[in-house]
């Protein structure tokens, strides 16, 4: 039992990262139909800004992680803006635009790799003092990560809700043509959303620095593999889902850890994925887009 | 001196390893469209199983400081042998990913993300891979016989797998460039119309994955028989990222293009950095190596999108050279099509007619028939029958359900509720390229060539019961299937030449005015030879006067024995034609019978001017 709480309590911390990185990542593919593979070489470059900023240029924590996000919003605009839609225009296969997703993944990757050299880098916070519930240890950094993810899907579901940006979004993402045709700037709330996930995207590959302490530019790769799993347990496209699947792929790797070798941990997110593709590729409520 | 031919001889085996797996790759992705993101796996079991079957017991070998399954110390060429068939096996857990209809970018990133994880399993399992150390002292083959370190020896060896990346070349093209390549084509042009063509995707795709993935294997045999090392390091998930770049730079759909580009990207590159002297930052090369193929790939895809060596158009029409299409049009723009011969065609004769005309027993049928997308029920309880021999009209306003029962029908979707019966034979889950190979063929309401197959191609891949249209027809070779394939021409060319578009035999048949493509599908479509033939708004975009001299050929049609059912929304197409019309309106059947019995009808004219 107690294997399982505490476990539950490091699955809690692992979702609550995954979910701000797997929101992100399901708008873009939501108003673009684009799989941006190249995610997680933004939230490591933007991990990287806050690092720089925190240790070396000796700004606040919360100060340097305004940099990340800052980061991650505008390489993500740029990448969209730059490469994905005029790529688009030209009505290639989705397939395409993957793979110059993953061209950009490594130019991101291994470009900063050849800024920063290969070595890992220490980004340890203080922990502060620990706090226990109900069997579960968290450090005050621990739940200042929650506390964000928590703020910041609050912040997503007021967007999407109430605001006209939000339904702007919903509607380019439903149908990009009707939207236009009904006076949505479809463009214009397409940009919008990339830097919004974009923000998104560096925020998470911040925390993420943050939760695991150490990384190196690569540390980012294997993420992609629970990324998708949590985005297409909720279904591709689907705010709300993601959130669902993030909690879901979060605690479970982390809880199965618990039980079986933490080397294999990533593998029961690579089963939900494999599943998913294969039985309800549009998510357990998902609903297919296409045909 | 003896450095730079030992050098040479590394060079030809590296470049052989490599024009293997970007030919291989190249047929999964530029022939068959399949984006096999994981094809590096099946290099690395392929060298993996080569390595174990030819080292000893590993308890028993080098102290055992090694863990590995199999060690049955095979000779020559055995290891290489499994390591061909190990590839291959390892496409069958994929195949469902590829098999069905899921979209060609989800399949991929499910093969990418598998990737990623056999390696990290294989890095940290030790009992069966021996962890993130790999293997070593890996015997190469004959080596009791003769020292793999000398000259001869490795020169012997670069010329074997040169040898087999030539036979892989021609085995490729064998398969390729015959009828069964053609499927394959039209499959990665437009996977849904060619399943509607009677085409099996799941078949084609997990032939093409084998053999794919047992060239792959049997290329990583022959790397790690030269390296006698193996190590998941070298197996990354990004390595299929250098195998695409290749395939990307060389031209896909090109087997001369993938080994161009074998030779530029994964060989060159390889090469060219080993003589630049060490840095301070050791990782700084490998890591502009990976941005340097990271940009190669935007930038080919931007700037020569079809590669080097672009894909062959394939001439088929036998070479005479076609006066180019006269630039006539008529006050609308529309182009002028001349359909002189068409009244002349003998379509029983070329579409093989066998049903007689006047029998007029029912051969399609459906019994409350329903489909419902995401709670929003479309079609509702629809039971129709459609006669043989009469060319039944189904018209209806726009959201009726009209094109939805077309797909029901034809098996491109699946009914949520009802039965379909066809020629007294209940065929509601028979999957779509069965239903056309029974007969029942249908057209589609958007553009549905396939793009990159000339005109001619598009209407030969139609053509059913070809018998080099299998992987074995094909493997076959030419003289299996050669003289049937040239018939099968001629009667395209006949269809062509009927409906006033020879000139066109030989060009893209995505480069053709939106009439044009129409008409191209019509002809597809028949010369699959349907029992059944389902239109959906056939008309649309077509000349007025062209759609009346289509329809006549329709009626002709029905005439010899076809049997066709037809969405439109053109009336005065109905009036000519149709004979019954069944009228559908918000998912249900509202009245059927002759376009003057329909008239006379309040309810049919309401549902038609609310509509």
């Amino acid at each position: 039992m107690s294997v399982f709480l505490s476990s539950l309590g490091f699955g809690l911390i692992t979702a609550a990262v995954l979910a701000i990185a797997t929101v992100g990542f399901t708008m873009q593919f939501a108003v673009t139909n684009v799989l941006n593979l190249a995610y997680g070489s933004v939230m490591i470059n933007s991990a990287f800004v806050t690092y720089y900023l925190n240790l070396h240029a000796h700004l606040n924590a919360w100060v340097a992680m305004i940099g990340g996000v800052v980061t991650g919003s505008v390489a993500s605009y740029l990448i969209n803006r730059c490469i994905f839609t005029p790529f688009q225009r030209r009505n290639l296969p989705p397939i395409t635009i993957v793979i110059v997703a993953l061209g950009v993944d490594l130019c991101g990757t291994f470009g900063l790799q050849a800024i920063v050299g290969g070595s890992y880098f220490n980004y340890r916070q203080s922990p502060g003092r620990q706090w226990h519930f109900w069997g579960m240890y968290f450090s005050t950094l621990q739940l200042t990560i929650i506390g964000i993810a928590v703020v910041v899907l609050a912040l997503v579901h007021w967007l999407l809700k109430y605001t006209r940006l939000g339904k702007a979004m919903r509607a380019t993402s439903a149908n990009m043509n009707l939207a236009r045709n009904s006076g949505v700037r479809t463009q214009m709330v397409i940009s919008t959303t990339w830097i919004i996930s974009g923000a998104l995207c560096g925020l998470a590959g911040t925390v993420f620095a943050m939760d695991t302490g150490v990384f190196d530019a690569t540390s980012a790769q294997l993420y992609i593999v629970l990324l998708l799993s949590a985005m297409f347990l909720g279904g591709p496209g689907e705010p709300y889902g993601a959130m669902l699947g993030a909690v879901t792929i979060g605690v479970a790797t982390e809880v199965s850890a618990g039980f079986i070798n933490p080397q294999y941990k990533e593998v029961i997110a690579f089963v939900v994925l494999l599943g998913m593709l294969m039985f309800r590729p549009y998510g357990i409520f998902g609903k297919e887009k296409t045909l | 001196m003896s450095a730079i031919f030992f050098y040479l001889a590394t060079v030809l085996v590296y470049g052989a390893v490599d024009a293997m797996a970007c030919l291989a790759l190249n047929v999964e992705f530029g022939f068959a469209g399949l984006s096999n993101f994981g094809f590096i796996i099946f290099q690395a079991v392929g060298a993996y199983v080569a390595a174990a079957l030819s080292m000893g017991p590993w308890k028993s070998s080098n102290g055992g400081f090694q863990q590995y399954v199999f060690g049955w110390h095979l000779p020559f060429p055995f290891p290489w042998i499994g390591a061909a068939l190990a590839g291959g096996l390892l496409a069958l857990p994929f195949v469902f990913l590829v098999g069905k209809r899921l979209r060609g970018d989800f399949a991929a990133v499910g093969l990418l993300v598998s990737a990623v994880l056999l390696n990290q399993l294989v890095n940290n399992y030790v009992p069966l891979f021996n962890g993130a150390a790999g293997i070593s002292i890996v015997p190469a083959p004959f080596q009791g016989f003769w020292n793999p370190q000398s000259l001869g020896y490795q020169f012997a060896y670069g010329g074997v797998a040169a040898v087999l990346s030539i036979l892989t070349y021609f085995l490729l093209r064998r398969i390729t460039e015959s009828p069964y390549g053609r499927s394959l084509r039209a499959m990665r042009d437009n996977d849904i119309v060619a399943d509607s063509l009677g085409k099996n995707l799941r078949v084609q795709r997990t032939s093409i994955m084998v053999l794919g993935g047992m060239i792959a294997g049997l290329s990583g045999a022959i790397l790690v028989g030269f390296i006698n090392l193996w190590a998941p390091g070298a197996w990354g998930y990004a390595e299929t990222i250098v195998l695409f770049a290749a395939i990307i730079v060389g031209g896909a759909g090109n087997h001369k293009g993938a080994v161009l580009g074998a030779i530029l990207v994964p060989l060159g590159f390889e090469e060219i950095t080993r003589f630049i002297p060490p840095l301070s930052n050791p990782s700084l090369i490998p890591a502009l190596q990976w941005v340097a193929i990271g940009l190669l790939i935007i930038l080919f895809l931007w700037f020569r999108p079809n590669g080097i060596l672009p894909e062959r158009r394939r001439i088929l029409s036998g070479g005479e050279v076609l006066a180019p299409a006269p630039a006539t049009s008529n006050d609308d723009g529309e182009p002028l099509i001349n359909l002189g011969n068409l009244d002349n065609m003998d379509f029983r004769s070329l579409l093989r007619l066998k049903g007689d005309a006047g029998e007029h027993d029912v051969i399609l049928s459906t019994e409350g028939l329903s489909r419902s997308f995401h709670g929003v029920t479309v079609v509702s309880d629809v039971s129709i029958q459609i006669q043989r021999g009469r060319l039944t009209g189904l018209i209806g306003p726009n959201g009726a359900g009209k094109s939805t029962t077309l797909a029901m029908l034809a098996g491109t979707l699946a009914p949520s509720s009802g039965k379909i019966f066809y020629e007294g034979r209940d065929i509601s889950s028979m999957p779509s390229h069965q239903r056309a190979q029974a007969g029942i063929v249908r057209t589609f309401q958007l553009a549905s060539e396939f793009k990159k197959l000339t005109v001619l191609e598009n209407l030969v891949c139609a053509i059913p019961h070809q018998s080099g249209d299998s992987f074995v027809g094909a493997a076959r070779g030419r003289r299996h299937w050669g003289r049937e394939d040239q018939e099968n021409i001629e009667r395209a060319k006949e269809m062509l030449d009927g409906f006033g578009l020879s000139q066109y035999a030989d060009s893209y048949a995505g480069g053709l005015s939106g009439g044009q493509r129409r008409l191209v599908e019509i002809m597809r479509a028949l010369l699959a030879e349907p029992k059944v033939l389902l239109l959906d708004e056939p008309m649309a975009g077509v000349h007025p006067n062209l759609a009346h001299k289509i329809g006549d050929q329709l009626t002709r049609l029905v005439e010899s024995g076809m049997t066709i059912a037809m969405v439109e929304h053109e009336l005065a197409i109905m009036d000519a034609f149709c004979d019954p019309v069944i009228v559908l309106a918000e998912g249900q059947v509202l009245a059927e019978g002759t376009m003057a019995e329909l008239r006379a009808k309040a309810e049919v004219v309401e549902a038609y001017l609310v509509g």
